[in-house]
């Protein structure tokens, strides 16, 4: 039995949505106390972090955790007992057991979302936590907020593939990682146990010609993109790795790359870059110099600073598939969905989120054909709402065990 | 004004007298030397590499606005020599012309060289000097790809120059990626029991092979004294990587040779010029760094994002400027991450990959799909 089994499930939600809460107030010294050290782990600026830490508990609300769990499994209480799940049956689900959660070089609080949907499922987590120790203090608020929570509820850390952890033992396993490390970790979870792995993923942009009527609405699209490109420096699967502009605007493509050029400046300013280590400096200042090259030939455009602290790059050759650096972007422009397709298909670039602007059912389409998991609006890409699926993955389906009662 | 064969002829008279001295005499080239001749190549180029004149005029260099020395010298994109032809001269009429091996993206540059003669003359000076400092005749053990297989192989050339100028016998033993074993051990053990000291030229990736191919047959030799490896080229592109350091232990258990008998090369196929480990030349004591010298006509700036050149001990983007790549570009800007320190330039994890942090974004995972 697990250390939540006997409580409601309602009191569980509460108390993750109080403990979210807490760690949602900048001034919570547990919060507090975590910034230098997750600054120091990411080598993202304060602003970033704190940004990062606002989106994720303020995301975290009863409300939403409810909604997430009746969207999924019908309704909160079957979680606590047998409810109707058609005519004939009744169902309850029951934790799964004990899970596992590997989160590998992620960006900020990324296994805390998992874990949360875990525990609503009755489920004894275990968080592999980072050197910043963000999982392992919100836990401890969630013990504070309910005692079982303090033995379900459990964050460490452990060096890769060392055995300090057997996962073996566990009934589920969510890993976040590299390709390779996420097929070391599968070698090591039970035949029987589900593997929820979120692998390497991109999100990309697309801008129909009809959202580009005018130069006010072209420059507001460019700074909701340039957002989604700078927060996190680009690193996370649901920053932009990948613009697509239409031609036949009134706002032509060329145009709208320099919008967007002054706008990931302007968002510097609220989002100051991180710390870079040196080859990624070399990385993008190649690139941007490779860039520049062409752009000297009559091919395509550059806009960058002295600093490389930006790069966005107007046309590259589709030969090239996106950089994958810092702040660095490259626009391509299209007659059409069929064209982003087919570069992302050449590439096969994984597809988390597509941000579109622009009325046109057929990029609706492009976008679920390429794979992509979410669909929304410049500027929201990597405010993803907690209800949202993961890598097109349930956030509590999959820690449950159904249990059915035929009438 | 000059005629294009004039200019060239002058500026290679200097080249070959300076690469000439250096080679017979041990002469060095000072600094001031070093920016007359750079500004010299530079304002040539200039005047005769298209591509190249018009990447600086969009930096605001020019024939009317040059560099005030050679630190100023806007150095190319490597990957430029994938885009263009970075050439001063008709391409048709290049001597040699040496491929790029493209790395993982598998798409390839060509470096035209209008003389092979200076290419040879620079080549086989710095190989004298900071590979056979004790004029050894050494029998050639080529781990690399052969002309005849692979005529646009700069490595092929490389040591094929080698062989013919200073073996005392060689051989390649490689036909594709496969290791020609056989032979190898049969070569070897003649060389062995004729106590002729050998040099076993190898990319590190071919080393990994040989090692992997020599546990096999569980064998262990003894290489004559004088012997030494030249390492080379990385595992860029490649599946299975080995740590430098433990790729190193397992080459001296194996051929029961000292590290410092180990030379690594450096070098890449849009330079004439190449860098050494200073081991078999070093004045000072081993402090366990390999540091990188080159001969003195091909020089390095280590330099951040906005392309200054960083002081001696930080780390960043390496820039190569060799006098010798008169005909192409004399400036070459690489991803290589390098230190300068006084005794030469500390190479740092060339072959490692970008590993960005993500949910779950890891760009090597997404570009090699």
């Amino acid at each position: 039995m697990t250390a939540l089994a006997e409580v409601p499930a309602q009191r569980i939600v509460r108390a993750i949505a109080d403990a979210a809460e807490r760690f949602a107030d900048a001034d919570f010294p547990p919060r507090v106390r975590l910034l230098d050290r997750i600054v120091e782990r990411t080598g993202y600026t304060m602003p970033v972090v704190e940004y990062a830490l606002d989106q994720l508990f303020f995301s975290i609300t009863a409300p939403a955790l409810e909604g997430a769990i009746a969207a999924e499994l019908g309704s909160l209480h079957a979680l606590d007992r047998f409810v109707e799940r058609t005519p004939d049956t009744h169902a309850r689900a029951f934790p799964l057991g004990r899970v596992a959660i590997v989160s590998s070089r992620t960006t900020i609080g990324v296994a805390i979302v998992p874990a949360i949907f875990a525990l609503c499922a009755k489920c004894d987590v275990l968080v592999k936590d980072r050197e910043d120790g963000l999982v392992r203090a919100f836990f401890a608020a969630l013990a504070q907020e309910l005692d079982p929570m303090a033995e379900a509820a459990r964050a460490q850390a452990w060096q890769g593939e060392s055995d300090e952890v057997d996962l073996r033992a566990f009934d589920a396993v969510a890993a976040f990682g590299s390709d390779a490390g996420l097929a070391r970790i599968r070698e090591r979870v039970a035949t029987h146990a589900p593997f929820i792995a979120f692998g390497s993923k991109a999100s990309v942009g697309y801008i129909g010609r009809d959202a580009l009527d005018d130069a006010t609405q072209a420059r507001i699209l460019a700074g909701d993109a340039a957002r989604d490109l700078v927060l996190y420096e680009s690193e996370g699967c649901l920053s932009l790795h990948a613009l697509f502009v239409e031609r036949g605007g009134a706002v032509a493509p060329a145009q709208f790359a320099e919008y967007f050029a002054a706008a990931v400046e302007s968002a510097a300013v609220e989002f100051p870059p991180g710390e870079r280590d040196a080859r990624a400096n070399a990385r993008i200042a190649s690139a941007r110099n490779l860039a520049a090259f062409r752009a000297a030939g009559g091919n395509g455009s550059v806009f960058s600073d002295e600093r490389a602290s930006f790069l966005a790059v107007l046309d590259p050759p589709a030969s090239e598939p996106p950089a994958f650096l810092p702040r660095a972007l490259a626009i391509r422009t299209v007659d059409g969905p069929s064209e982003a397709a087919e570069y992302l298909e050449r590439h096969a670039i994984p597809v988390e989120a597509m941000a579109i602007a622009g009325a046109r059912e057929e990029i609706v389409n492009m976008a679920c054909a390429m794979g992509a998991h979410r669909i929304t609006a410049f500027g929201r890409l990597q405010r993803p709402p907690l209800a949202n699926t993961h890598g097109g993955r349930p956030r509590i389906a999959e820690f449950v065990r159904w249990v059915s009662r035929d009438r | 004004m000059h005629s294009y064969r004039e200019e060239s002829a002058r500026l290679d008279d200097a080249l070959f007298a300076l690469i000439e001295g250096w080679h017979r005499g041990g002469h060095d080239v000072v600094d001031d030397e070093f920016d007359t001749l750079a500004l010299r190549v530079f304002a040539y180029q200039l005047r005769y590499n298209e591509p190249y004149a018009r990447y600086c005029a969009s930096l605001g260099v020019t024939l009317d606005r040059p560099p005030s020395s050679w630190h100023g010298i806007p150095p190319l994109p490597s990957a430029a020599f994938k885009e263009a032809t970075i050439a001063t001269f008709d391409p048709a009429r290049a001597e040699l012309v040496f491929e790029t091996s493209g790395t993982t993206q598998g798409v390839g540059g060509k470096h035209y060289m209008e003389r092979a003669a200076l290419y040879d003359a620079a080549l086989i000076a710095g190989f004298d000097r900071l590979m056979l400092p004790d004029h050894q005749r050494l029998r050639y053990f080529n781990l690399v790809p052969a002309r005849a297989e692979r005529p646009q192989s700069s490595l092929g050339y490389m040591m094929a120059q080698v062989s013919a100028a200073r073996a005392n016998g060689a051989g390649f033993y490689l036909r594709g990626d496969a290791l020609l074993m056989d032979p190898f051990l049969a070569d070897l053990s003649v060389a062995i029991e004729r106590r002729t000291p050998v040099c076993i030229a190898a990319t590190a990736f071919a080393l990994v092979h040989l090692l992997d191919a020599m546990r096999e047959r569980d064998l262990f030799v003894a290489l004559p004294t004088g012997s030494r490896i030249m390492e080379t080229g990385g595992f860029k592109g490649r599946s299975r990587v080995v740590e430098r350091d433990q790729l190193y232990d397992e080459l001296c258990e194996c051929f029961g040779m000292p590290r410092d008998a180990i030379v690594a090369e450096y070098g890449m196929t849009e330079l004439t010029s190449q860098w050494y480990d200073d081991v078999l030349v070093a004045k000072r004591p081993d402090d366990g760094v390999r540091y990188k010298v080159a001969p003195p006509w091909l020089r390095a700036r280590v330099v951040g994002p906005d392309g200054t050149t960083l002081p001696d001990g930080t780390v960043g983007a390496i820039v190569h400027v060799d006098l010798a790549n008169r005909s192409s570009c004399l400036a070459i800007q690489t991803e290589d991450l390098g230190v300068r320190f006084e005794r030469g330039l500390v190479l740092i994890g060339r072959e490692a990959g970008a590993s960005l942090r993500g949910c779950s974004l890891d760009a090597e995972d997404l570009v090699r799909r």
